[in-house]
């Protein structure tokens, strides 16, 4: 084989992948959830979803501890959380305010306000093409694979496990070692400056979905005793309610706290997070009747 | 600029385009000699200085040897070696992060220079120079000779180390016609298309492996991220060892093979003439068989074995980690090395495969020690391996994700490529084409490549 005939087939093989791929892409376009990376897919598939389907009446928009509330626990309908594993609230309520329909109510956790915003996250989301031009081969196929091993569930379809798991004692897991380093970090740093920067950004996104007709709310979720009591819990708590001091902009979370287990030191485990989701629904369904 | 940056690919296509036109070809060295300089100092402008002060000095030196080799060898090999300890041991003793480190300002301008990327290889060539042409008693080269020896691009930042009596002489007037555009094709292809699709994906999922993340693992996590990461390694390096010679190749400059499917090893020993197969070789002529290699009785073989192991472990990092992993495959070799005949004498395919998978585990397992150099990290993630997880949160790993990423290095060692080379030869140039296209589409997130660091 000529060293020409050889690079022009290797041209062709490449360009028979690449035109099937293309084809793909305009057959299936958004139809395709595919992770970008290995380990964040739950985050960007549950915001390309977001994007792909009908607007819901509530979104929450979070950090890693609203992560922890699923949306199976909730029995609202039309509830969507769009919370970011180790992200900002912020950079979700950047993502909500940036489409060109809003929810009715978007509630927004205030318990992790020190992260930066994700800008390469919101310009993708912003722009709206949450898919590449190309069909990625692998990914698509790991995620089809992954859907229908474990495609989302419904709320009906969980409930008697939910009843179930509430009803047992609080789990008696020794999360001491986890404590104590997550209370080191939460003491590690003064976090007023970012806190500060991001919520002056989050009063101007407040402002900008408001006047475009949605209502927000935010929220506190419970973090343990000596977590609430850290430096970091402290600041954030002190500045943020020191700009938004109108007790009708807080949506109260009371669950008996004696209920409550924190298995790393900071995130709810799954029995207290539904504990906790139900609180949430609670004050929630209290709002929208006085409302 | 690392290979896999567009402005890479500007820049070796420029280089290329103007090697080759008649007009220049009396000034081929000189311009890869530019060229590579352009290269290195495109991200670290300062360290071109450093560069120049080891070629120079190199040069001098091996221009006094070539005269007297009894006196200046030594000392042109502990120039080059005080330069190696200088800037990569430095910090075992130092904090550069403190304002102030030494009352003179030029030590401490030194002092707080970072790590020149690549050194580790360039030090290594310049001794392989001093020693190979001074034993041939050789006429001395140009010093764009030594330049291009030395700094020629494609090898300057991770190899494959090039001996300089193999290299220098290649040093001759090239033409486009006698380019092997199809070999070159094939390792550059072949090089990319493990860095982008297998290296830079795996790399996704041993992120976990780093210290605190890796508490989050669950046990088996632990293991399989062992696994994923001997892997990433060896498609890393092969990766950028494949690239280097592919594009050697197009200037008409063939460097060694650095690899040779080191994962189907029956022995450890075997597994060194396998694996990064350069720096082996470069440890056994100026280091092992210097100190006497096996020539004086089976401890004193048994001590060189630790020391040269030792030695390169420390070669890749100022560490005990690094120290340890050289050290535990030193005594692996030590430990196998009285049962080598009986066990080669046995002829079972089965026993073949146990032996394979041992050494493949025990390589594994070390190669902790590699992404986890500070010592006590790397002991804590081992312990976790044999103890239950208690994390109630446990990272998830996608494992359909892990082995089709994984899957090439697999598919290379079963030696699958000899059907290429057979039955369907003409199938190759469509399977190389769907590599490209599937490492463009698949492409992992940016990563420099590991041996960088070295």
């Amino acid at each position: 084989m000529s060293v020409v005939g050889w690079l022009v087939r290797c041209g062709v093989g490449a360009a028979i992948v690449l035109v099937a791929c293309g084809f793909a892409t305009m057959r299936f376009d958004r139809g395709l959830q595919m992770p970008a990376t290995t380990t964040r897919d739950g985050t960007l598939i549950t915001l390309s979803r977001y994007l792909r389907e009908p607007v819901p009446d509530i979104v929450l928009v979070g950090s890693s501890i609203t992560f922890r509330l699923k949306e199976e626990y909730f029995a609202t309908p039309g509830l969507r959380n769009l919370a970011l594993a180790g992200g900002s609230p912020v950079t979700g309520l950047e993502i909500v305010a940036n489409q060109p329909r809003l929810p009715g109510l978007i509630l927004v956790e205030a318990n992790v306000l020190s992260r930066p915003i994700d800008i390469a996250l919101v310009e993708r989301y912003a722009r709206g093409d949450a898919e590449p031009l190309f069909f990625r081969p692998i990914r698509a196929a790991v995620a089809a694979y992954e859907q229908r091993q474990h495609a989302p569930l419904t709320h009906e379809q969980v409930s008697l496990d939910l009843r179930r798991l509430v009803r047992q004692p609080p789990s008696d897991f020794d999360s001491r070692i986890y404590a104590d380093r997550a209370l080191q970090q939460f003491n590690a740093e003064d976090p007023s400056d970012s806190v500060r920067l991001n919520v002056k950004r989050m009063e101007e996104l407040i402002r900008v979905v408001e006047q475009r007709g949605a209502r927000v709310l935010l929220f506190e979720l419970p973090f343990s005793d000596p977590i609430e009591s850290s430096q970091y819990a402290r600041t954030t708590r002190e500045i943020v309610h020191a700009a938004f001091p109108d007790s009708k902009r807080w949506l109260p979370v009371e669950a008996n706290r004696s209920e409550l287990r924190w298995a790393d030191g900071v995130h709810l485990d799954e029995r207290s997070a539904v504990v906790v989701t139900q609180a949430l629904e609670g004050a929630l369904a209290s709002v929208r009747a006085t409302r | 600029m690392t290979f896999t940056s567009w402005q890479f690919g500007v820049f070796a296509a420029t280089v290329f385009a103007a090697y080759y036109q008649p007009a220049l070809r009396a000034f081929q060295v000189q311009l890869l000699v530019f060229a590579s300089l352009f290269f290195y100092g495109y991200g670290q402008p300062e360290l071109l200085a450093l560069l120049a002060v080891a070629v120079f000095g190199t040069y001098l030196f091996l221009i006094l040897a070539l005269r007297d080799r009894k006196v200046w060898l030594p000392v042109g090999v502990i120039f080059n070696l005080a330069l190696l300890a200088f800037f990569k041991y430095k910090l075992l003793f130092i904090d550069p992060a403190s304002p102030s480190l030494v009352d003179f300002a030029p030590l401490d301008f030194l002092l707080k220079l970072p790590l020149p990327i690549g050194i580790s290889f360039f030090v290594f060539h310049n001794i392989s120079l001093l020693v190979d042409l001074t034993r041939q008693k050789a006429t001395p080269p140009t010093l764009a000779e030594v330049f291009l020896y030395i700094i020629f691009f494609p090898q300057l930042v991770s190899g494959p180390i090039t001996r300089a009596e193999m290299f220098m002489p290649q040093i001759k007037p090239k033409y486009l016609a006698d380019i092997p555009f199809v070999d070159a094709a094939k390792w550059t292809l072949l090089g990319f298309f493990f860095k982008l699709y297998v290296a830079n994906n795996l790399n996704e999922m041993t992120s976990y492996m780093s210290f605190p993340l890796y508490e989050t693992l669950q046990t088996q996590d632990r293991w399989l991220l062992v696994f994923l990461y001997s892997y990433q390694i060896y498609a890393d390096f092969f990766g950028y060892s494949a690239i280097a010679i592919g594009l050697g190749l197009l200037f008409g400059y063939r460097l060694p093979i650095n690899f040779d499917l080191p994962y189907i090893s029956t022995s450890f020993s075997e597994f060194w003439t396998r694996w990064h197969i350069s720096l082996s070789a470069w440890l056994r002529t100026y280091l092992y068989i210097p100190l006497g290699g096996n020539r004086h009785g089976v401890w004193r073989t048994y001590l060189n074995l630790m020391i040269v192991m030792g030695l390169g472990g420390l070669w890749h990092g100022a560490g005990l980690g690094y120290l340890m992993w050289g050290l535990l495959h030193g005594l692996l070799l030590v430990l196998e090395r009285p049962l080598l005949s009986l066990m080669n004498s046995i002829d079972l395919a089965v026993f073949r495969a146990v032996r394979m998978t041992v050494v493949f585990v025990c390589v594994t397992m070390l190669w902790i020690f590699f992404k986890l150099p500070n010592f006590d990290h790397a002991v804590g993630y081992l312990t976790g391996m044999f103890t239950p997880s208690t994390n109630p949160n446990p990272a998830k790993l996608f494992y359909s994700l892990a082995l089709l990423y994984a899957l090439p290095v697999g598919i290379q060692h079963l030696g699958f490529h000899r059907l290429l080379e057979g039955r369907f030869r003409l199938a190759e140039p469509y399977l190389y084409g769907a590599m490209a296209a599937l490492m463009f589409l698949e492409a992992g997130p940016e990563t420099s490549f590991i041996y960088f660091q070295f």
